[in-house]
């Protein structure tokens, strides 16, 4: 992971805070401050607000949120950012939370206070004595990244107001800044933003000095200007609530994004580099990367041992391409690592990287091969995330790697550089995911190839639904008595194969077994899973699996006359459900393919009595049939459902919730047979 | 729970040995003067599958710990551990390794190699061993060392090892894990008791769930003992909590030389009386108030309900979630200490309300002691293990005729007669000043435990599903969802509700939902709500298919897998009885409604169910029963998985049961039964 700026404002996130609350316990009872003689004006206040009425499923507001900087003439910034939020409701407790993350090599938090204030007007001091020092990162195993914490949640209840005041500093790489006027915050997998009633950014400036911002998610904020004080503020921002299949919260929620500089012409200390755009930036992380990437006598012979076979450039590529990614991730965030990535060889070496040393021994083992290649910045997480009008390293937060290749490698994730001319995009972190195709939550998006005065923003590729294709094929014998027995057979390729690929990988081969036997137990109670034989061809990009299993009971005989059964024996493990009448936020579909071909040998005495009727869907983000056949003594189901990559905005939210309902309720549709 | 009175014991230092084990657990009798690495066998390095899990991504070839309590200030485990790497999974898991420890603890001598297949060793330099401070706070400082081996590859060996120094510690109430979350060939710990103790008290060790390791003497004053070929510990789901399944051994220190567990157990009792003697004695306003609430009682358990009712009731529990309080405020709770101090005040915490109901019982003419014993949710307790590491839990124990019986009143949501479910089947010593006695805590049947389901339902032509929804629990099923909800917000309770049904009913949609008696320590803790389902039932050209089983629709087999290691566990028995009634859509009738069979396993479980339709054939009525852990059945052997896997299975397939309804003019209605 790539990571440049520490001094950022608290993250509450209920993960985090449970961990927080049970490191804190300890904290807790060393001090029972009461003291409200020294609350704040700022707090007192934003705790007089009245905030309006939310939907009841909001858990707290953000009464006032400002970060105030001051940047020195050396580039370092002193920052002080001021936080207020009221519970209202008992989960809202999770977010009386301070935090101010930092690096030790770069920064330090001077003083952080924090307040609590009772709805009768008591008010909770926080201090020294109460604030934790953290490991931001403690899963990392080198990992300097650290925050100072608070933690109100166990204090305050519905009502309460939480409040702090950090100041922090940090000698900035960079002369821009990003402000989310909504931080994302997160519950378990969902993620949302508060409500915020007043949220501000203010950027002081040496003399001479001028900044410009770029707004986010939301109309131009344009700041108040006073000498060379900047302001940017938004004021009664709502609630941004989780809905399913909707963009990541960072493409909703605004924020901005600022870029300072001296004047022109002038001279600074310190690192003030100013990107005036994207090549730009490409030359100065080139400067940063291209010289960790040279091949050493390890690397040049294993190389040659990994490519003796290879014959064309693509299976050269691959062969390389498949040894980083078989090296284990292994983050390095310690001083200048955060940025740029060790030495090829001392990666080579070691056997372990991140993804920018992932990326950069890519690079050196194709130089051996005299194949030319560039880092790519990136984003991962939110293929919108990425914003062409503002250059800055600050965006991203992944590097991958573009090779250039010639008019005979042919590959979904080959795409045309205007200055680089044909390149080839490739993960090298994602071990699932094999050269010729792409992590779902990269394509699509900007990223940066870093090819010197040759590099810019280019946008990734995007694989098309036959790309990403699951195919089942499933022969079925069913009884008079209903018992069955059955034969899966599943190919996957694509981002659909690396779904399988994952799961598989990700557990022992018992428990691999044991999600099995749970997927086909639930569409056949009390199955007996005979076979279960995963297969990965994860050079190709094809993942296998047969499965063989039987269950008794699994049509049910009626009066001993009618035996109901559904066809479509096994769910599908993924399904897009769309609960929800109303939708606030755009549906988000992406790319894939899926195929289902039943055969179920009837039983011998039995008629078809009825069928359910076919379907066939049409939509301009996908299409899906389902038919049944009954021919010598076997009925045929197939279904079939291809789904484009789409954004679909709420207004057509009707449209694609009844499109997946009709394909939920035809799966479930049953036939019937009869007795002659 | 009553937790007022706790057994001292020292086990801040079994925590840190479970939390340094948990980063990897070694070890190997490596002394610190030794600096050399053991050969590796070549046969290791050229290993292409484990010996002891077919299956495994990676294998302990040895993990050794040396356990030296001999010094007078500290104690001290040295950890060597040797790991062969099958798979690129095992290599994730296994390569990155993090020693955690707290202030008043060193990490020494931390030394790590990889050992690649074709014999290649790759050292771990010093500078790649990184120390960290996990978490910084009020004194006290977490700190980590970790570090990543390098070179690692599947085929590869690893092998570290390192120091860690327990500064005034001793070995007492030490755990020594002999299963870890890969197999082990072969585990060896080498012991050497306390000079200092050992004048006065002795090394002891318990095992659990394994057999008794023979130690044997050697050199330096330690002893030695190793198991070999050990697999993985894993979860699956319903097991016996982990202590109780785990291979395990528990080092402590005993006076007796041979610990006489009826001997033991006595003063334990004894002392507990002495002890409690004067928190449980009724003073005169005491007295006065047990005979007030009593007055009117006839029987003796009529006095005692009302004893029991009053201190749940009148007397506000602190500690208890219900109350409110926040974190500041119960940092100021104190105990009473006196239970007539607790009836003024009309409140205290769990401890002086289980106090003030043995005082009262005492006021009211009866002998009322307190009792403590093991938590079930940790392990099953054997009294014939001579030590108090296991009593975690007190209650009263009040005699009646000559029965005992048991109250914990500080568990504000259980009537009288039932105790928390972890008290309940356990052995607690009753506390006497001469003769304690252990006497087995009853359990409370599958009818007090009962989940009470009403639905009124209409049925629609395009199969939705519409009606009113009403939920009740008691017993511990009430206790348990009280507790989980008692201390959210209105709106995260109705979530909740919402998350459980729509995780089995995808569509269903919910309104004017009521979530009553939450915090009430007497009524059953209910939902009732309106629900409309889209798509409940299935429609073909001429018929619908409705599943009866509202309640059951979209819920999966408890039991997947085929396969089972751990005995089965259920908490305590529970019961539910469905009561739905459907009104079909105009224009069809039944074509069928023929009922599931019922079936009974022994007294353990029995599912009933029954079918009906009202004369004019437009209301379809459904009443299911079923129970679960009838004569105390909970704990099965693994053994018998596949019959009570073939319980829950036959449960499900016939709550998936489904009644088909055809279009008027065709239909044959038939006669259900």
């Amino acid at each position: 992971m790539l990571q440049r700026s520490f001094a950022r404002r608290a993250r509450q996130t209920l993960l985090f805070c449970a961990l927080a609350s049970a490191t804190l316990c300890v904290c807790a009872r060393t001090r029972a401050a009461f003291a409200g003689d020294d609350l704040p004006a700022w707090l007192a206040q934003a705790a007089a607000q009245v905030p309006p009425a939310y939907d009841k499923d909001v858990p707290a507001v953000v009464l006032y949120d400002e970060r105030q900087v001051t940047v020195a003439p050396d580039g370092k910034t002193v920052s002080t950012e001021m936080y207020a939020v009221r519970v209202l409701r008992r989960e809202g407790r999770a977010f009386a939370v301070a935090r101010e993350g930092y690096a030790p090599s770069v920064g330090k938090v001077r003083e952080m206070r924090a307040w609590l204030i009772r709805p009768g007007g008591q008010v909770k001091k926080y201090g020294k004595d109460e604030t934790a020092d953290v490991a931001a990162s403690p899963e990392d195993v080198y990992d300097e990244s650290r925050a100072k914490v608070i933690v109100g949640s166990d204090d305050a209840d519905e009502g309460c107001v939480f409040g702090y005041q950090v100041t922090s500093e940090e000698q900035e790489l960079f002369p821009d800044a990003t402000w989310e006027f909504q931080e994302p915050v997160r519950s378990g997998a969902v993620h949302a933003a508060l409500p915020a009633l007043v949220s501000r950014y203010t950027l002081t400036l040496p003399q001479g000095w001028t900044a410009k911002g770029v707004t986010f998610n939301h109309a131009a904020v344009e700041p108040t200007v006073a000498g060379t004080t900047y302001t940017w503020e938004l004021k009664s921002l709502p609630p941004v609530d989780p809905e399913p299949a909707s963009p990541e919260v960072t493409s909703l929620a605004p924020r901005l994004a600022v870029t300072y500089a001296p004047a022109q012409g002038a001279t600074t200390a310190g690192a003030t580099r100013v990107f005036k755009d994207w090549t730009d930036v490409s030359r100065w992380y080139t400067n940063l990367a291209d010289a960790q990437a040279a091949p050493d006598a390890a690397i040049t012979a294993k190389v040659k041992e990994l490519t003796a076979d290879s014959k064309t450039e693509l299976e050269k590529i691959r062969a390389v391409g498949r040894y980083v990614q078989g090296i284990q991730y292994i983050s390095v965030q310690i001083g200048v690592g955060r940025f740029r990535p060790h030495s090829a060889a001392e990666v080579f070496a070691k056997n372990y990287g991140d993804c920018k040393d992932k990326a950069n021994l890519m690079r050196a083992m194709l130089k051996v091969l005299g194949i030319d290649s560039y880092p790519v910045l990136i984003y991962s997480g939110d293929p919108t995330y990425v914003r062409a009008e503002w250059a800055s390293p600050g965006q991203f937060n992944h590097c991958i790697v573009a090779v250039k290749v010639g008019d005979e490698t042919k590959a979904p994730t080959v795409v045309e550089s205007p200055s680089l001319g044909r390149v080839l995009i490739f993960d090298a972190t994602d071990d699932a995911t094999p050269v010729g195709d792409l992590p779902d939550h990269e394509q699509n998006s900007f990223a940066l190839v870093a090819a010197g005065d040759h590099g810019a923003l280019l946008r990734m590729p995007s694989t098309p639904p036959e790309a990403n294709r699951l195919e089942r094929e499933a022969e079925v014998t069913l009884a008079a008595d209903g018992s069955i027995t059955a034969t899966l057979r599943e190919r996957s390729q694509g981002q659909a194969a690396v779904w399988e690929r994952r799961a598989f990988r990700g557990l022992s081969r018992a428990d691999y077994a044991g999600v099995i036997e749970h997927w086909i137990t639930r569409g056949a109670t009390g199955a007996r899973v005979s076979k279960v034989e995963p297969s990965d061809d994860r050079e190709a990009g094809r993942f296998a699996l047969d499965v063989d299993f039987a269950a008794a009971n699994y049509g049910q005989l009626m009066q001993g006359r009618l035996l109901v059964f559904k066809p479509a024996v096994v769910s599908r493990r993924e399904f897009l459900e769309l609960a929800r009448a109303e939708r606030k936020h755009p549906v988000v579909l992406e790319s894939q393919a899926f195929t289902e071909s039943v055969n179920v040998r009837l039983p011998a005495g039995f008629d078809v009595d009825e069928l359910p009727d076919p379907v066939k869907l049409e939509a301009p983000f996908g299409n899906y049939t389902a038919t049944y056949e009954v021919k010598d003594g076997q009925l045929r189901f197939t279904r079939s459902l291809t789904q484009r990559a789409a954004t679909i905005p709420p207004e057509q939210y009707a449209q694609v919730r009844g499109f997946f309902e009709r394909i939920r309720a035809a799966e479930q549709a049953p036939v019937v047979l009869a007795k002659k | 729970m009553l937790r007022y009175l706790r057994v001292p014991r020292r086990i801040a230092l079994c925590l840190f040995v479970a939390l340094a084990a948990s980063a990897a657990a070694a070890a190997r009798a490596y002394s610190s003067s030794d600096n050399d690495w053991k050969p590796v066998d070549p046969a290791q390095l050229s290993m292409k599958t484990p010996l002891v899990e077919r299956d495994a991504d990676a294998e302990a070839i040895f993990w050794e710990v040396r356990a030296d309590d001999g010094d007078e200030e500290d104690f001290v485990l040295t950890n060597y551990i040797r790991i062969k790497i099958f798979t690129d999974r095992g290599r994730e898991s296994q390569s990155k390794v993090e020693i955690p420890f707290l202030n008043g603890v060193k990490i020494k001598d931390v030394a790590a190699r990889t050992i690649k297949p074709d014999g290649t060793i790759v050292e771990l330099k010093k500078e790649d061993v990184f120390e960290k401070t996990v978490v910084k706070a009020g004194g006290l400082k977490l700190r980590a060392k970790s570090f990543a081996l390098q070179g690692v590859e599947p085929g590869a060996i690893i092998e570290y090892r390192w120091r860690e120094v327990y500064s005034n510690a001793s070995a007492d109430y030490t755990r020594l894990e002999f299963q870890r979350e890969i197999p082990v060939e072969s585990i060896t710990y080498h012991i050497k008791p306390s000079k200092i103790i050992v004048g006065a008290r002795a090394m002891r060790f318990q095992t659990f769930h394994m057999d008794a390791p023979r130690f044997e003497k050697e050199k330096d004053g330690f002893f030695v003992t190793t198991v070999e070929n050990v697999p993985a510990f894993r979860e699956e789901p319903r097991m016996p909590p982990e202590d109780q399944v785990r291979r395990w051994i528990l080092l402590y220190y005993s006076a007796d030389e041979k610990p006489q567990p009826a001997e033991f157990w006595k003063r334990v009792g004894r002392n507990l009386a002495e002890n409690t003697k004067d928190r449980i004695k009724a003073n005169d306003d005491v007295k006065k108030a047990a005979a007030e609430i009593v007055g009117g009682a006839q029987t003796p358990e009529q006095k005692l309900e009302r004893l029991y009712d009053y201190c749940r009731l009148k007397i506000k529990n602190l500690s208890s979630d219900a109350a409110g309080l926040t974190s500041d405020e119960r940092e100021k709770l104190k105990s009473t200490g006196k239970p007539a101090d607790t009836l003024k005040r009309g409140q205290g915490t769990a401890g002086d309300v289980g106090e003030l109901f043995a005082a009262l019982a005492n006021g009211a003419g009866f002998d009322a002691r307190v009792a403590v014993m093991a938590d079930r949710s940790r392990i099953f307790f054997d009294p014939k293990f001579a030590d108090s590491y296991f009593i975690r839990l007190v209650c009263v124990a009040v005699k009646v005729g000559d029965d005992w019986r048991f109250y914990d009143p500080s568990e504000t949501y259980l009537p009288a007669g039932m105790l928390p479910w972890q008290e309940e089947m356990e052995d607690a010593l009753v506390a006497d000043a001469k003769e304690p006695f252990f006497v087995k805590t009853p359990l409370s049947p599958p009818d007090r435990s009962v989940e009470r389901r009403t639905a009124r339902l209409r049925l629609l032509e395009d199969g939705t599903l519409e009606g009113d929804v009403k939920i009740e629990y008691t017993g511990h099923l009430g206790n348990d969802k009280k507790n989980y909800n008692d201390d959210d917000s209105p709106q995260q309770r109705e979530d909740t509700l919402k998350s459980a049904v729509k995780s089995r009913l995808s569509t269903a949609e919910l309104s004017d939902i009521k979530i009553e008696n939450v915090t009430d320590p007497v009524k059953p803790f209910t939902y009732s709500f309106k629900v409309r389902v889209p798509g409940y039932a299935q429609r073909t050209g001429k018929r619908l298919f409705v599943q009866p089983a509202f309640f059951e629709h979209g819920v999966a087999p408890l039991f997947a897998t085929s396969d089972r290691q751990n005995m089965i566990y259920f908490n305590y028995p529970w019961s539910e009885e469905d009561d739905v009634e459907i009104a079909l859509p105009e224009g069809f009738a039944l074509d069928n409604a023929d009922a599931p069979t019922p079936f009974q396993a022994q007294d353990v479980s029995k599912y009933d169910v029954k079918i009906g339709v009202t004369g004019d054939g437009r209301k379809l009525s459904y009443h299911r029963t079923f129970f679960f852990g009838g004569g105390a059945g909970l704990l099965f052997p693994a053994q018998s998985y596949p019959q009570i896997k073939a319980v829950f299975d036959e449960l499900n397939k016939r709550d998936n049961h489904t009644i088909t309804l055809k279009q008027a003019a065709a239909a044959t209605a038939s006669n259900p039964n």
